[in-house]
Parts: C-alpha cells; sequence; structure tokens
C-alpha cells in the first residue's frame, strides 16, 4: 500500500511531421493511500498516458513518479509492484485461466508452485471463477474474462491498482454491476487505486476524488460533487454531468445578463460579473424551472420520456436548450415553454479564459431526516 | 421450379470444375507411382498403349537406385553397418530441411517482432531493403557464397547451406505482419506482470503465434527441401540433398527413369506428411501476412 | 502441511515441483542480476543480421562491385564444377579483373540475346500469371461454396504439386509431355495432336507456362480460399437484399474484399516467374529452341557459368532486379489502393 505521488510530470511524444507533440503537461497529483481515484477527460486527454507513466510503460519526459517514498520514476514497469487491468483485458490466449492469473507469481515472486497454487485457488475462490480455472480465455464470457483480468491484478499483491477502461467492453447492465463489485473489492482489499474512464457517469459513482483532465493538463481534482458542484472552469462544468449543461454567452449591463434570442437575467448579486462586458452562463438541466408567467420564453421541439422524468430540449432562437422536467409535463413541439433559473443554481464564466466566476451556491448538506420533511415543496 | 434447377446446374458446374482440376493434378503425380512399379520399358516405351495400373516391378527398381546412388549421413551408415543408398538422401534433406527451418524461424521471429513491436532508428528503410532482397534470384548467388564458403572453409558441410538463407526475408515479413496482430496491452501486461523484453517474446508473443509459425515452417521447409544448384556445388556425394542425389541419375549418357520415379515418389512422403500436419494452421497464418497492412 | 510430507514418503510429483521451483528461483535470480539493455530490438534483431549480412547482403554488394569490372582470361584451376549431366560447367578462379566502369550496364542495351531472353519471360509472365491466378480463384470460389462437401480433401489434393521435388517433377514432365508421351496420348484420344510441346517455338513456351501453373495453382488457391472465408457473410446478405445475383456478388463483395489477398498473391507469383530457372532449363534440356524459351535468369546463368563472363553476368543480375522490384511497386501502387501496404 503507498500514496501515489505524480510530480510536474510531462509526457512529449515523437512526431516525424510536427516535431513532438505534448502529450501530458505539467500534471501535478497526489492519490491518497488506499484511494479510488478516477481520472477522467475526453479521448486524447492525456489521462491514459498518464496512467501509462504511472505503470512505466511509458518513459516520463521530465517529472517525477513516487509511490509511498520510493522514487520509481526510472524503474521498469516490472519492478514497480503495480498491477494493471487493460481495457481489452489483455489475457494470455494461450494460457488458461489458472495459467494467467499464476503468470505473475511464477516470474517474480518467490513462492513455491504448492504456494502459487494455492493463491490462485483462493483469489478465483473471491472472485467466483473457481469453476473456470481450466478455461482458455476464448471460451469465457465478457464479464468472465473481466473478472480473471481483475484477479491477475490483485492476485501479485501490488502497492497499486491502474486500471485502464476496464469496463467499457462491457454491456450496460454487466458494467452496472461490476461497478459496484469493483468498489467494495477496492474497499476491502484497501490498495490505492488509479482509474481511467472517458466516461462522467461512471467517474462520479466510483471515485472517492476524480481528477479531471483536458489537453494533457489537470483540470480540476476533487470529490465528485464538488466537481460538480464547483467547478474550476467552463470545461469542468461542460464535461460532468449528463445532459451536459446548458453555456450561452451574455453581455452583461450593471446585474443584468442579456443573451441570444432575447435571454435576459437579473443579478441580485452583481459582484462576480463586477468589471466584465460579457461572460458565460451556464445551466444545469435539472435547473431550468417551468413557469407559468414570467422567465424566458423558448419554444420546445423535443421531449424525451425517460419514465421518471422528461428531458425537454428546446431552442432560443440558434440556442439549443435541455432541461429535465417532471414527467408529466410534456410540451408540443412548437408550443412556448416559459423557464426560470434560481441565482444561486447559476454558473458564470469568464469569456477569455473560461474560469468559473460563480458556481453553485445553495446548501448541500441536508440531512435525510430534514429532507423528508423540507423537501416535499 | 426454375430457380432450383439453376442452383442444381450451378452445382453440378462447381463440382465439375473441382474434379477436372483434381484429376490434372493428380495424374502426373499418380503416374509417378504407377511408373516406380514398372520396368522402365514399359513406361518409357511410345509405341504401346500407356500402362494405367501398377506393376510389380517396385523391388527390382529400388534396389537398382539402392546400387546407384548411396549416399551417407552423419556416419549412420557406419554404426548401422549397411549402406543407405538413397534412403541417406533422404535422410539428409530431412535433416538439413529441419534444421534450417528452426534456425530460420528463431532468427525471423526475433527479428520480426523487434519490427513489429520496438521503435528504433531506420526501421522502415531497414526492413524495405531486407525485403527487397526477396527479389533475387539464388541461383545468381551461387559463385559468391561458394567463394565465401570456401574461404569460411565451410565446402562440404551441412552449415554450408543451412546458414545462407536463414535469414530469409519473406520470413522476417511474414512474422513482422502477424506480430503486428499481436495487442501491445498483451505484451505491456506481461511486463506489469514482471516478465523481461525476452520473456515477453518466447512466453507471450511466440505462443500466440503458432499458426504463423506452422506456416513459416511449410515455406522455410519446402525452400530448402528444393534447394538444387548450391548444394550441387557445395556438397560433397556423403551429404547429398534428394534433388542433388536424383541429379545424379541423370547421366551424360543415360537417363535412369526408372530410379528417378522410385526415388521421386519417396521425396514426396515426408513433405506430403508435413503438409497434411500443418495444412490447417498454414491458411491462417500465411493469410495474416498478405491481409494484414 | 507440505513440509511435513516431505519429510516422510515424497510423491514424486512434489519432488519434481521442488526441483522444477528450484529451477525456478536460480533464473529469477539470474534474471535481476542482467543488467539493463538499452536497445532491446537491436539483441532481437543482431542474429538475424549477422547471417543477413555474411550470406546475403555481402554477397550481394560482390556482385555490384563485379558488374563494374571485366573479367580478363581464366585462372588455371577450377574452383568448382556443375554437374548437371547433360551439362557440365567448371568454374575456373577468378583472375585478372579489369575495372569498366558502366560499359557492362551499356552492353546490355544492345545485347540481342538479352533483349530475346527479356521478352521470353514477359511473355511466359503475362501468360502464366493471369492464368494461374484465374484457375486458382475460380477453385477457391468453387471450394468456398456452402454446400461443397469434404472441403479439406479437395484442398490439400490440389496444393499436392508443391510437395513434389522439383528435380523430380521436372523429369516427370518431360516425360509425360513427350511427342509421344500421355499427354499427347490423351489428347489424341480426343481427337487432339500430336502437339510438339519441346520442339516448336510457339508450343515449348506454353509448356513451362504449363508446368508452372501445375506446380503453384494450389498453393495460391490455398491462400486465396482462406481470403475468401474471411470475407463477412453479411456483406453478401446485405448484397442479396440489394438484389445482387451471383455474378454482381463476386464482382462488388468478393473481389473489392480480396484485393489485399490477390495482391499478395500477384506479386508473389510475378516475383516468382521472373526468376524462373529450373523449367525452362529442363525444357531447353528436352530439346527446346533457346530463342523461344530462354528466360532471364537462365540467361544470366549461362553468361556467368558457360561464357564465364562474371562482371556482365552481376550487371544484368542488377538490372533484373531493378525490373522486379519497380515491377513490384507498380503492382502495390496499382492493385492496392488506399490499404495497399
Amino acid at each position: 500500500m503507498a500514496t501515489i505521488q505524480i510530480d510536474s510530470l510531462r509526457k512529449e511524444f515523437e512526431n516525424d511531421e510536427a516535431g513532438s507533440i505534448v502529450a501530458v503537461e505539467d500534471v501535478d497529483l497526489t492519490v491518497e493511500d488506499g484511494e479510488f481515484l478516477v481520472l477522467v477527460g475526453p479521448s486524447g486527454c492525456g489521462k491514459t498516458t498518464t496512467l501509462r507513466c504511472v505503470a512505466g510503460l511509458e518513459d516520463v519526459t521530465s517529472g517525477a513518479i513516487r509511490f509511498g517514498d520510493r522514487d520509481v520514476t526510472d524503474l521498469q514497469a516490472r519492478e514497480r509492484e503495480v498491477a494493471m487491468v487493460f481495457q481489452n483485458y489483455a489475457l494470455y490466449p494461450h494460457m488458461n485461466v489458472r495459467k494467467n492469473l499464476g503468470f505473475g507469481l511464477k516470474l517474480s515472486s518467490g513462492l513455491s508452485s504448492a504456494g502459487i497454487r494455492e493463491r490462485v485457488d483462493d483469489v478465483a475462490e473471491m472472485l467466483g471463477i473457481g469453476d473456470l480455472l481450466g478455461k482458455k480465455p476464448k471460451e469465457l464470457s465478457g464479464g468472465q474474462q473481466q473478472r480473471v483480468a481483475l484477479g491477475r491484478a490483485i492476485i501479485r499483491e501490488p502497492a497499486v491498482f491502474l486500471m485502464d477502461e476496464p469496463l467499457s467492453n462491457l454491456d450496460a447492465k454487466l458494467r452496472a454491476e461490476m461497478r459496484t463489485e469493483l468498489q467494495e473489492l477496492q474497499h476491502e482489499l484497501g490498495v490505492t487505486t488509479m482509474y481511467v474512464t472517458h466516461d462522467q457517469t461512471e467517474a462520479m459513482a466510483m471515485g472517492h476524488r476524480i481528477a479531471v483532465m483536458n489537453d494533457g493538463t489537470l483540470q480540476q481534482v476533487g470529490t465528485p460533487e464538488a466537481v460538480y458542484r464547483s467547478p474550476t472552469n467552463e470545461f469542468v462544468a461542460n464535461f460532468i454531468g449528463s445532459p451536459s449543461i446548458n453555456l450561452l454567452t451574455a453581455d452583461v449591463d450593471g446585474g443584468t445578463l442579456t443573451g441570444p434570442a432575447g435571454f435576459e437575467y437579473a443579478l441580485e448579486d452583481a459582484t462576480p460579473v463586477a468589471g466584465h462586458d460579457r461572460v458565460r452562463v451556464g445551466i444545469r438541466p435539472e435547473d431550468i424551472r417551468p413557469v407559468n408567467a414570467d422567465g424566458n420564453e423558448a419554444e420546445a421541439s423535443v421531449v424525451e420520456p425517460m419514465g421518471n422524468e422528461n428531458f425537454l430540449y428546446m431552442g432560443m432562437g440558434d440556442l439549443e436548450l435541455t432541461a429535465r422536467i417532471a414527467n408529466d409535463l410534456r410540451p408540443a413541439p412548437g408550443e412556448t415553454v416559459r423557464f426560470e433559473v434560481d441565482e444561486a443554481a447559476l454558473y458564470l464564466f469568464d469569456v477569455a479564459t473560461g474560469e468559473a466566476l460563480k458556481t453553485m451556491t445553495d446548501e448541500t448538506d441536508v440531512a435525510v431526516g430534514e429532507y423528508t420533511t423540507t423537501g416535499g415543496e | 421450379m426454375r430457380e432450383a434447377q439453376r442452383e442444381f446446374a450451378w452445382k453440378v458446374l462447381t463440382y465439375a470444375v473441382l474434379l477436372v482440376a483434381t484429376l490434372v493434378t493428380i495424374v502426373p503425380l499418380y503416374w509417378i507411382l504407377v511408373a516406380m512399379t514398372l520396368p522402365e520399358s514399359a513406361f518409357l516405351s511410345t509405341a504401346t498403349e500407356p500402362r494405367l495400373l501398377p506393376g510389380g516391378h517396385f523391388a527390382e527398381n529400388f534396389a537398382a537406385l539402392q546400387g546407384r546412388v548411396d549416399v551417407a549421413i552423419l556416419g549412420v551408415e557406419r554404426v548401422l553397418g549397411f549402406e543407405l543408398g538413397f534412403l541417406g538422401a533422404i535422410g539428409n534433406s530431412i535433416l538439413i530441411a529441419t534444421v534450417y527451418t528452426s534456425l530460420s524461424i528463431l532468427l525471423c521471429s526475433m527479428a520480426g517482432f523487434a519490427f513489429a513491436k520496438y521503435e528504433f532508428e531506420f526501421k522502415e528503410p531497414i526492413f524495405y531493403s531486407i525485403l527487397a532482397t526477396l527479389v533475387l534470384p539464388i541461383q545468381l548467388l551461387v559463385i559468391p557464397l561458394f567463394l565465401l564458403m570456401s574461404r569460411l572453409g565451410m565446402t562440404n558441410t551441412y552449415w554450408a547451406i543451412i546458414l545462407p538463407w536463414a535469414a530469409n526475408p519473406l520470413g522476417i515479413f511474414l512474422m513482422r505482419q502477424n506480430m503486428k496482430s499481436i495487442p501491445d496491452a498483451l505484451l505491456e501486461s506481461a511486463r506489469m506482470d514482471g516478465a523481461t523484453e525476452f520473456q515477453v517474446f518466447y512466453r507471450v508473443a511466440l505462443p500466440t503465434m503458432k499458426s504463423s509459425l506452422a506456416a513459416l515452417s511449410i515455406i522455410l521447409f519446402l525452400f530448402q527441401w528444393n534447394l538444387f544448384l548450391f548444394p550441387l556445388v557445395i556438397l560433397g556425394q556423403d551429404k547429398y540433398t534428394i534433388p542433388v542425389a536424383i541429379s545424379d541419375l541423370i547421366g551424360a549418357q543415360r537417363v535412369y527413369y526408372d530410379q528417378i520415379m522410385v526415388a521421386a515418389g519417396l521425396s514426396i512422403v515426408p513433405i506430403f506428411l508435413l503438409f497434411l500436419f500443418l495444412q490447417k494452421y498454414f491458411v491462417s497464418g500465411i493469410l495474416a501476412g498478405s491481409v494484414k497492412e | 502441511m507440505a513440509g511435513s510430507d516431505a519429510r516422510t514418503g515424497t510423491p514424486p510429483s512434489t519432488r519434481r515441483q521442488a526441483l522444477v521451483d528450484a529451477f525456478r528461483y536460480r533464473r529469477q535470480a539470474l534474471t535481476e542480476r542482467l543488467p539493463e539493455l538499452p536497445g532491446v530490438a537491436y539483441v532481437f534483431l543482431l542474429p538475424f543480421f549477422v547471417l543477413f549480412a555474411v550470406f546475403l547482403l555481402f554477397p550481394i554488394l560482390y556482385t555490384i562491385y563485379l558488374s563494374f569490372f571485366t573479367f580478363q582470361g581464366v585462372g588455371g584451376t577450377t574452383v568448382f564444377a556443375i554437374d548437371l549431366g547433360f551439362f557440365y560447367f567448371p568454374v575456373q578462379t577468378i583472375s585478372n579483373l579489369e575495372f569498366v566502369g558502366l560499359r557492362n550496364y551499356e552492353r546490355l542495351l544492345t545485347d540481342r540475346q538479352f533483349h530475346n531472353a527479356m521478352y521470353n519471360t514477359v511473355f511466359i509472365l503475362l501468360f502464366q500469371v493471369p492464368l494461374m491466378i484465374t484457375i486458382a480463384l475460380g477453385l477457391a470460389v468453387a471450394l468456398d461454396a456452402s454446400f461443397v462437401r469434404l472441403r479439406g480433401l479437395w484442398r490439400t489434393t490440389l496444393a499436392l504439386p508443391i510437395s513434389a521435388n522439383l528435380v523430380a517433377y521436372a523429369t516427370v514432365f518431360v516425360l509425360l509431355m513427350q511427342e509421344q508421351g500421355l499427354v499427347n496420348y490423351a489428347l489424341g484420344l480426343v481427337g487432339i495432336g500430336p502437339i510438339p510441346w519441346f520442339t516448336s517455338e510457339f508450343w515449348s513456351r506454353f509448356t513451362i507456362v504449363g508446368a508452372v501453373t501445375w506446380r503453384w495453382t494450389g498453393y495460391n488457391m490455398i491462400i486465396l480460399l482462406a481470403g475468401l472465408q474471411n470475407v463477412p457473410q453479411q456483406l453478401y446478405e446485405a448484397a442479396e437484399i440489394d438484389g445482387a445475383n451471383r455474378l454482381e456478388k463476386f464482382r462488388y463483395v468478393t473481389l473489392p474484399q480480396l484485393r489485399p489477398v490477390l495482391l499478395f498473391v500477384a506479386v508473389t507469383s510475378t516475383i516468382g516467374t521472373f526468376k524462373l530457372f529450373s523449367e525452362p532449363l529442363i525444357v531447353s534440356d528436352a530439346g527446346a529452341p533457346l530463342s523461344a524459351t530462354r528466360t532471364i535468369v537462365q540467361y544470366i546463368y549461362e553468361t556467368a557459368f558457360i561464357d564465364f563472363r562474371l562482371g556482365y553476368a552481376s550487371a544484368l543480375t542488377w538490372v533484373l532486379i531493378a525490373i522486379v522490384s519497380a515491377l513490384s511497386v507498380f503492382q502495390i501502387k496499382a492493385l492496392g489502393g488506399d490499404d495497399g501496404a
């Protein structure tokens, strides 16, 4: 068990035409002992490269990586005591499950053959794949392969677990199941884990903390809630949350925001926009509240019933807005919808830098008991 | 009804095509089998109708062949206490082709692995230069190779015809193409499991390449099996391979057709067996090389 | 628990395991002590390159070197001899090389025999390669049909010729195709012939085409068949829904999907035909007119071994290599399209 400490990590790839491409730039990140940290971002953002640097599969261009107080920057993958689960599982096709599990122990542990056998049996038992030990990977289902891949990682009792989109090849139902199972397993073993995904829902559901990356740089590290409610910039706000946040550019006139197609919003507290001529306004779909009178006007285009709620897509001129509304509310296409937004739920960002000027300010710590009495309104 | 008729006609046509092709393929081979059991005069004579069924002359032809050709192999004949005749040539051919194939497979798969899975300076130019030597007719290397072998003191050794083509351009090409299809994650996963680069190669990469290795084995084995000109000039009688031994039966004065037939018939057997066992891999193994990239 | 077993009666399997483990620990310890090698790739390449450099690259470079020289007179001693029964070529020591620059290359511009050999080779190539690929493709398609039984047996049988020993097969071909051989006998039964397979200028080329095609069609068929079996079935189904008939499915699904495999077959066959040597040699032995059947490699071979003009032969070799390389590149460009290697 160990913390993972990444200091000013930089990774460049040589490229014939463009000189070199910077994949990861100046990343500082500490994963606490026993923590489950999810690295999330769009494809090509450098998250997998970062993970591979930690694994020792890529040489870093500059910077340092430490496990606990051990500097592993110049160590090879095989010397780092890390285990990794790959997206396609990377099970050895010519070995049966038992040999797949035992391969790492055979190569680098001091265990006797009998000892290895025992460990393989234990791990297989733990993951519920005890009856598959004699089978070859191609005879297994996707979920079973996934378990073997996990088993291969945990059997070596590594200091650090690294997972590169391990659930992305599973169907939706199995993925949800494995999510929980993985969390429980990680909790039980208490191994420091770095988990890479492009799926923000998965990141929110699984991580103790989330590290959001874009264009090779780290945007924000924090708990799922902090990242969702207090994004440091427009990118994070846009990337986290599904459906994603509605964004528009508005002119600032004192405390009044004027957007395209007649969008207007009067701020009670104008301090965040002081000194700005224009700002980016962000509204979460769930914060759009349909009203009978006043508010802004938009034209409904499509309603997607989700069962428990409806997604309403509407247009304000060229602007597309998404709202999550009650499931009994279904405006016909073309119908005018009026809506309001609470100021506490409004996000404001700097037009040029994207930096957050104001994020959610309402209460978050509502106890369960309190909620049932007051939350019904 | 019309549809069914057309379907039937198509089936008939398909089988007819296969049957004709098979006949054309088989007849010369069958004719060798027939001829090796007949006295020379029976299958060479042009006046009478050709004989289509085997006769009872095989033992005589075989004995004549054994009497004319005498090839030694690794001193085995001294241990056994009798001469091996033409069988010695078969033994030599098998021995040389086997050693050659194993060595070449090892070299080609190692180098192919490097070309497929590592980055290094001038990788592409080096690879394509090697590939370009594929177009070189090997007959034309006979003189420089012979001079080289004399310098190295390797004339009349097995190594003289094993080593020159062990670094086989087609072999490295096929292995590179096939190894490219090994997922990188598989190799990385082995590295994380604590494997050294060489262990990654022989414990993970090689075992997943079985069909390619089998395909390449057939190609290399056949290549060595059919080498003629260079073995002819560099091997002595004690190390003759099959083609050289057979060419010995073609004399300036007389060609011993009956014995050639026996030799030809016998020499098909080992390669036929090899092909029979490995051909199922041959298909998938060679295919990857032609399709990928 | 395992320990107490070991003291009493160790079962042989456990003892073997202990031995295996001991060996494993030793190897692990060794691995730990091995120095990190900076260029692993080069270590993998090294054995290949040593042999490649010594036995292929060196002779090749040597022929380049020789191609700028002419050969003056024969040394007294015979280095080695090629004894083909019909032919006996003593090869003598090289002496008195004289540097002639590019004159060897100039000479081949006006060398009638070279042009003739080139013509013969291209003639054979133009008939042999398309013929063989067409037959191989036809057979592969026939074998790929879903209703064909015993596919493996057909396939093995059709590929049998590649297992025939080259010298033996050449001899047998000569016997079969003699003026009064089996082939003419069979043709006579249906009222054709007899055809002068070897003595006629016209037919002797086709004898070579036939022999090469007989030998290599099955091999290429196997490769094409494997390619056919890799074509996704859905494509045929989609084409069928779009109303394609058998011919259209072949034209619009099979051929495009098979293109990379066809390319491989075409390039390797072309290279193979350019390197044609044994068949024309045997056919000339059997009495074919040299002017009709002499191929390039055969001509280079005669130049080197009979006339013993090593310098000129080397120059010819290089021209041949240039032609074949250019042709291969052209085929890859023309047939390969975007995804050609």
